[in-house]
């Protein structure tokens, strides 16, 4: 075969081709990066999948984060107190009886005013959606709307927490709700109007004129990255401008980087290990017990977490109204081989521990290094990482010898978790106890503070000394922000309140 | 020609009624339903009952298959629990996005994967033949979830050049479209380095020669154009196969297409979601399929219905 090279004819073949894979790559590079920075760009871990703030996702972080945007509710959380929102006043009148006095400045974003029927509306559809804020709601015998801005909320039984309930309530124009496809683009009341919203992947946010403050941005984007490492490549290339809650184990990515500080927040999302004390052995509060001090909890949490969590001390959040400090259980694996010889378990047992891996930060991690320390007591638990829909027929059906799991307190109110995972009737893991019972549904229909506040402190130690489980972390919310962020503020719930935060370019 | 089309419809078209029915199943028999995910952790038994009657998942599985058969022939998936809405239109929303990726993917491996391969073939047992073919066969040996990591680690962290994750500018594209390119790219290239090698040893390059045309006139007029015709055909299938790659390499890229979207919504069992965008990309696929195998005629007049 002759072969003759024509170098020449080849090269400008080969450069043809090369340059145009160049020129390619340069033309679709013609944007301006700057023009992008101009609006906020800042972003949750998890994607905002629905902006209907009373439907399935109803109690999804990413949602309510949104909701907290773009609608009002009547009553605000500001730390651990509450304070007007579109309510000026409320008061209870008796028992089942709440009386509110609305603003009459207030006025959705497509001019019309927002009125007591509006709230009527939202919070009928809300109770009727059969969704997992509905629960909430189940009380509500009627509303009605007394005037233009008063409005009456009676409850079949007392329902103390009526005004942190309504701290989730979203309000949205009655007659525009049920319209087909009102949430691709819904109107409320809130700073910010929706431009535009693709689920799961972007949600644009502009300023509009708020009667409690204009916001000072005039757009929030806040985009769905779904790799962390990406997540935090944006942040540190300055593409984004928030990011939260930066996951503990990528802490070190992000500390001592310039341009980049972190703020951090105890949240309102905690661990904890269920043990289905429906089931032997764990009927027996000796053996719980025993397997609560057979894990070194202070140990594997700053291991594992350092400054990403905290040690629990009660269980639910320190940050949640309802928290009251209890004795920790020591580290004491000799102690808790005793135990389990006293419950006629010397020889040790064998169980199983489920968990689903997004569950939250390092819950392989958190799972691997407890069923490490059982082994040491001859406890033999075997690891079971499930998908998320299997572990959730499987903690449904009480399908399960211990669970380890997150759970959000998202009320900030230790009613939301204590009151509704641990009564005998909801009978989520098994534990029956009339006393907590009592003090349970006390809590839920006082409305007296210190009154709740002392019912609460007392759900906790039962919880806490019965050991219903092993409840070892709350996590710390930590917020990446450029320097160019100022005037923000961590919020426990991960949903930011944005009113304030200015953009320096 | 015409039966032949209306046949090989006939078929695509059994092909996809065998993708509804799998997909269908599948989603069914993994455990797990959408009323427990949407009630979430404290549900108590009766709501999810109530719910799964809503839902019609208590219905035994033959009426709900019979029923989803009826909706898809409307191309009706259903409403998305998780993203509110008509489900097909959720999906075709995120189309464009898919298809930007792998229209530029596709162009990338032209540009690069044919002149390399041009290049290799002239040059064989050379340095540059050995690289091309050393290279190449670590673009497709390299996982493609590690090479997109990689590229954001280094052009993104390091060297902040260009943005990893979907930002709405441009540039964002190219890391993405690499990536989804690497492999095929080397693909192409051996194939058109073998190719032209071939057409290289037929007896009409060497009566070109021989009747005194230039190198580059034989190259360039003769050569290349017979190379280019298994490649045109094989590129329908590259782009089907970019479509389906698109599903790790938009998780990666946060790239807002249907990939990434049907990852979410079959772990959150949105039915109607996944079947929508499952069915569409095995629709598209057979479509592309049938449009390479009516293609060969056009490009090659040897072929004839009977050698099909």
């Amino acid at each position: 075969m002759v072969t003759t090279y024509n170098r020449r004819s080849f090269l400008k073949i080969s450069s043809i081709g090369l340059a145009s894979a160049y020129l390619a790559a340069c033309s679709v590079g013609g944007g301006d990066r700057n023009a992008a920075e101009q609006a906020l760009r800042a972003a949750f871990a998890q994607p905002i999948n629905d902006l209907d703030p009373h439907g399935p996702s109803s109690v999804d972080e990413s949602t309510l984060l949104a909701g907290r945007l773009i609608y009002d509710t009547l009553i605000r959380r500001n730390g651990d107190k509450l304070e007007p929102g579109v309510a000026t006043s409320w008061e209870q009148t008796d028992p089942t009886t709440w009386v509110f006095t609305l603003r009459d400045d207030v006025t959705f974003h497509d001019g019309t005013p927002l009125t007591a029927r509006d709230v009527k509306a939202s919070l009928e559809r809300v109770k009727e959606a059969g969704t997992a804020q509905s629960a909430l709601w189940t009380s509500v015998s009627s509303v009605e709307a007394t005037g233009d801005h008063a409005l009456r909320i009676t409850t079949e039984q007392p329902l103390g927490t009526m005004p942190v309930n309504l701290t989730l309530m979203f309000i949205l124009p009655a007659d525009k709700m049920d319209s087909e496809g009102f949430f691709r683009k819904p109107i409320g009341s809130g700073p910010f109007r929706v431009e535009s919203f693709t689920p799961s992947d972007e949600l644009e946010l502009v300023a509009v004129d708020y009667w409690n403050g204009k916001p000072k941005l005039a757009k929030v984007t806040l985009p769905y990255i779904p790799e962390t490492s990406s997540q935090i490549t944006a942040l540190r290339t300055g593409d984004l401008s928030i990011l939260w809650p930066v996951p503990p184990d990528q802490l070190r990515e992000l500390e001592g980087v310039d341009g980049i500080r972190l703020e951090t927040v105890p949240s309102y999302v905690y661990y904890f290990n269920w043990f289905n004390c429906g089931r032997e052995p764990f009927t027996d509060p000796r053996v719980r017990r025993a397997m609560w001090r057979a894990v070194d909890v202070a140990g594997i949490v700053k291991n594992l977490f350092g400054a990403g969590a905290e040690v629990m001390t009660a269980p639910v959040p320190s940050t949640v109204f309802g928290h009251a400090p209890q004795e920790p259980y020591a580290y004491d694996p000799d102690a808790a081989a005793r135990e389990l010889a006293e419950a006629g378990l010397g020889d040790g047992f064998r169980t199983s521990l489920m968990w689903f891996g997004d569950t939250g930060p390092l819950a392989d991690g958190l799972a691997q290094a407890m069923i490490s320390d059982w082994a040491k007591i001859g406890v033999t638990v075997e690891p079971q990482s499930l998908e998320k829909a299997e572990w959730l027929r499987r903690l449904n059906a009480k399908e399960f010898d211990m669970d380890l799991q997150t759970n959000t307190v998202t009320t900030g109110d230790a009613d939301f978790t204590l009151g509704r995972l641990y009564d005998s009737e909801a009978d989520r893991m098994g534990y029956r106890n009339p006393e907590l019972d009592t003090i349970l549904r006390q809590a839920h229909e006082n409305s007296d503070r210190d009154r709740r506040s002392e019912l609460y402190s007392r759900a906790c130690k039962i919880i806490w000394e019965d050991a219903v489980g092993i409840f070892p972390a709350a996590l710390i919310s930590t917020y990446g922000l450029r320097d160019t962020i100022d005037g923000f503020e961590p919020a426990p719930s991960n949903q930011p309140d944005l009113r304030g935060v200015t953009l320096a370019t | 020609m015409i039966i032949y089309v209306a046949r090989r419809l006939w078929q695509s078209a059994f092909l996809i009624f065998g993708a509804i029915t799998i997909v269908f199943l599948v989603l069914r028999v993994i455990p797990g339903d959408p009323a427990s995910l949407i009630l979430g952790s404290q549900a108590t038994p009766e709501e999810l009952e109530a719910l799964r009657q809503e839902m019609g998942l208590s219905d035994p599985l033959p009426v709900q298959y019979v029923r989803h058969l009826g909706e898809v022939v409307r191309l009706d998936f259903g409403e998305s629990w998780r993203l509110g809405g008509d489900a097909f239109a959720g999906v075709v929303e995120r189309l464009p996005a898919t298809l930007t990726l792998a229209g530029y993917a596709l162009v990338l491996t032209l540009l690069i994967g044919f002149p390399l391969g041009v290049h290799a073939a002239r040059h064989t047992g050379q340095l540059v033949d050995r690289l091309v073919s050393y290279l190449s066969l670590t673009g497709q040996a390299l996982p493609s979830f590690w090479v997109g990591i990689m590229l954001v680690l280094i052009f993104s962290r390091m060297l902040d050049i260009l943005p990893g994750t979907a930002d709405g500018t441009p540039q964002a594209l190219v890391l993405p479209a690499f990536t989804l390119a690497l492999p095929f790219l080397g693909w192409l290239a051996r194939l058109v380095r073998n190719g032209t090698l071939e057409e290289l040893g037929k007896d009409y390059v060497r009566t070109a020669r021989s009747k005194g045309l230039s190198e580059r006139v034989v190259f360039n007029v003769h050569v290349l154009r017979n190379t280019l015709t298994p490649v045109v055909t094989v590129l329908g299938l590259v782009l089907g196969n970019f479509i389906a790659d698109a599903v790790i390499i938009e998780q990666v890229f946060a790239w807002p297409g249907i990939g990434s979207l049907m990852v979410e919504s079959i772990v959150n069992r949105d039915y109607a979601v996944a079947e929508a965008a499952i069915v569409l990309i095995a629709v598209f696929y057979i479509g592309l399929n049938l449009l390479v195998d009516v293609l060969y005629f056009y490009l090659d007049p040897r072929i004839t219905l009977e050698t099909v």
